[in-house]
């Protein structure tokens, strides 16, 4: 017997993808990072711009169903404002009992952990970039 | 919305008539006098008055059945649906006929309850040969003919395939069979009551047919097996000697009544029917083809119109469903399907995941209005503007 796949959480946020897109990329600020699986094609792509050790914006790209979608909004809007380090909580686990995600489907839930951790990643080595030109003896500051 | 409460089926625009079609209100109205308790009730096997009378219903409704598709009622045994009629056919056949030979021959692109059990049939020792279509569907009959070896002995070839609407010219195909001496069977389970089925002059040897794809009962369909020398197969359940004893049981009289109310309708009904389901989709397609990326599966010179099969590229078939409620439809998507695949039927044609998993099947009947296919034109607009904002492109 067939019931409602979607939970009323799934249910709103694939309506009101507030979070869904793409940010300028206005280098060194925007920093994105991107996980798929090749055989489905299912995709998601994070953007961040950074305000120094902070993520000023979230947006997201998914290629996926709603349950993907539903979590990649959630996460976009808990950790926008956040810093980097805490885009390290974002937990499939507990996404995927909010959002009462069926098991088979942990496979592409995944992809949204891999796409956050590459994103922390990147803007990690950015932030490192920075500190370390910041420190070279000799190089102008900028202020 | 709280997603706990029961869904309200009259909020929804069906169009999943493929898969099933809302009840005729005649076919419920016989259907509820054969259940009362003046009607007929009775075991039509019994031999007393009441079982004549239930006898003589399902009779006159074997006739309507077989005034409908042009053939001998005799020829005509009633099962549970398609789904066992092709069983019956395919496996009953195949064991029959098993000692002159073990070769066997369909489509990739058929239905699960043929490609199933043609599979089962492969892990009992039968060989099958799976004949691709070309990639608008349709199967060369020159392939066909390339296929057939001395020891073929049953082709079985759907007429309307369920997802796409591609038409096979059945003809054509019984006419090869015929010159090599090889049973064909055909299912029809989307073709009956809706395009012109003269079994008189078609060379067919079984044809599978349900009540329920044409405003008939869901649970009942027929198997018709031609009268005709070597046309014989093997029972699949045993303990009665009811229909011919091929398939026993006791019958199922109000859905055998209203099986045969629904054919007569059908009868009546079929050319008004076919140019209302050729408006819809017409309809349809004007309404969705202008959008950037969207693709008809299937050929549309040769498609039954009541079925319109589209994907559309960069967008997933999940969520393409869910964005179309309370429009009602079919996905090529894995969602769709037990088998955790994209439709088996559109990467049989070339499609690939992409596109495959975009699919989306609507399917019309005589209940279907314009306002239904308005509502679905819009729904769809907006569905797929709305997943463009969070999906990203393939090139991208």
């Amino acid at each position: 017997m067939s019931r409602d796949p979607y939970n009323a959480t799934v249910r709103r946020h694939f309506a009101n993808p507030l979070h869904a897109g793409v940010l300028q990329p206005r280098y060194p600020d925007v920093v994105t990072a991107e996980a798929r699986e090749s055989d489905s094609g299912f995709r998601v792509v994070l953007g961040a711009e950074l305000d120094g050790r902070m993520m000023r914006r979230l947006r997201y790209r998914v290629f996926g169903c709603p349950h993907l979608i539903a979590a990649a909004e959630l996460s976009c809007a808990r950790f926008e404002g956040g810093t980097v380090e805490s885009l390290r909580d974002v937990s499939v686990a507990e996404l995927m009992e909010r959002l009462e995600v069926p098991v088979e489907k942990t496979g592409r839930m995944l992809l949204l952990e891999d796409a956050a951790r590459l994103l922390a990643a990147a803007m990690q080595d950015i932030i490192g970039r920075g500190q370390a030109d910041e420190t070279s003896p000799g190089e102008p500051t900028g202020m | 919305m709280n997603s706990k409460a029961a869904p309200n089926a009259s909020d929804a625009v069906y169009l999943d008539n493929a898969a099933t079609t809302p009840l005729d209100p005649a076919v419920a109205a016989v259907m509820c006098r054969s259940l009362s308790r003046h009607g007929a009730f009775a075991n039509p096997a019994s031999i007393h008055i009441a079982g004549r009378a239930s006898a003589h219903v399902v009779e006159r409704a074997r006739s309507q059945l077989a005034d409908l598709v042009q053939t001998d009622p005799r020829n005509l045994i009633f099962t549970s649906g398609a789904t066992e009629s092709n069983n019956l056919a395919i496996v009953g056949a195949a064991h029959f006929r098993s000692h002159r030979g073990r070769h066997l021959i369909t489509m990739p692109t058929e239905h699960k309850a043929v490609t199933d059990t043609f599979a089962a049939l492969e892990r009992q020792g039968f060989e099958v040969t799976w004949l691709q279509p070309d990639r608008e569907g349709v199967l060369a009959t020159g392939d066909l003919e390339s296929a057939i070896r001395d020891d073929t002995q049953l082709v079985s070839i759907m007429h309307v395939n369920n997802e796409t609407g591609v038409v096979q010219d059945i003809r054509d195909i019984g006419e090869c069979c015929r010159r090599r001496g090889v049973l064909f069977h055909c299912d029809a389970a989307q073709s009956i009551g809706k395009l012109p089925i003269d079994l008189s002059a078609l060379p067919i040897d079984m044809m599978s047919i349900t009540a329920h794809k044409f405003h008939g009962p869901q649970g009942i369909g027929a198997l018709y097996v031609a009268d005709r020398p070597h046309c014989h197969i093997q029972p699949l359940f045993h303990g009665g000697g009811q229909e011919r004893r091929i398939r026993p049981g006791t019958l199922a009289v109000h859905q055998i009544v209203g099986f045969g109310e629904a054919a007569a309708i059908a009868a009546e009904r079929q050319q008004r029917d076919l140019a209302h389901l050729q408006a819809l989709n017409d309809r349809l397609w004007r309404g969705i083809s202008g959008l950037p990326g969207v693709l008809r599966n299937g050929s549309a010179s040769r498609s039954f119109p009541g079925i319109l099969n589209a994907s559309v590229e960069d967008i997933e078939g999940e969520s393409l469903l869910l964005a179309l409620e309370p429009v009602c439809v079919a996905s090529g998507s894995a969602c769709n399907s037990r088998s955790g695949e994209s439709s088996y039927v559109l990467r049989a044609l070339g499609r690939d995941d992409h596109l495959a998993q975009s699919a989306i099947r609507f399917s019309f009947g005589r209940f279907t209005r314009d306002s239904d296919i308005d509502t679905a034109i819009v729904r769809y607009n907006e569905a797929v503007r709305h997943l463009r904002g969070i999906m990203p492109t393939r090139a991208a």
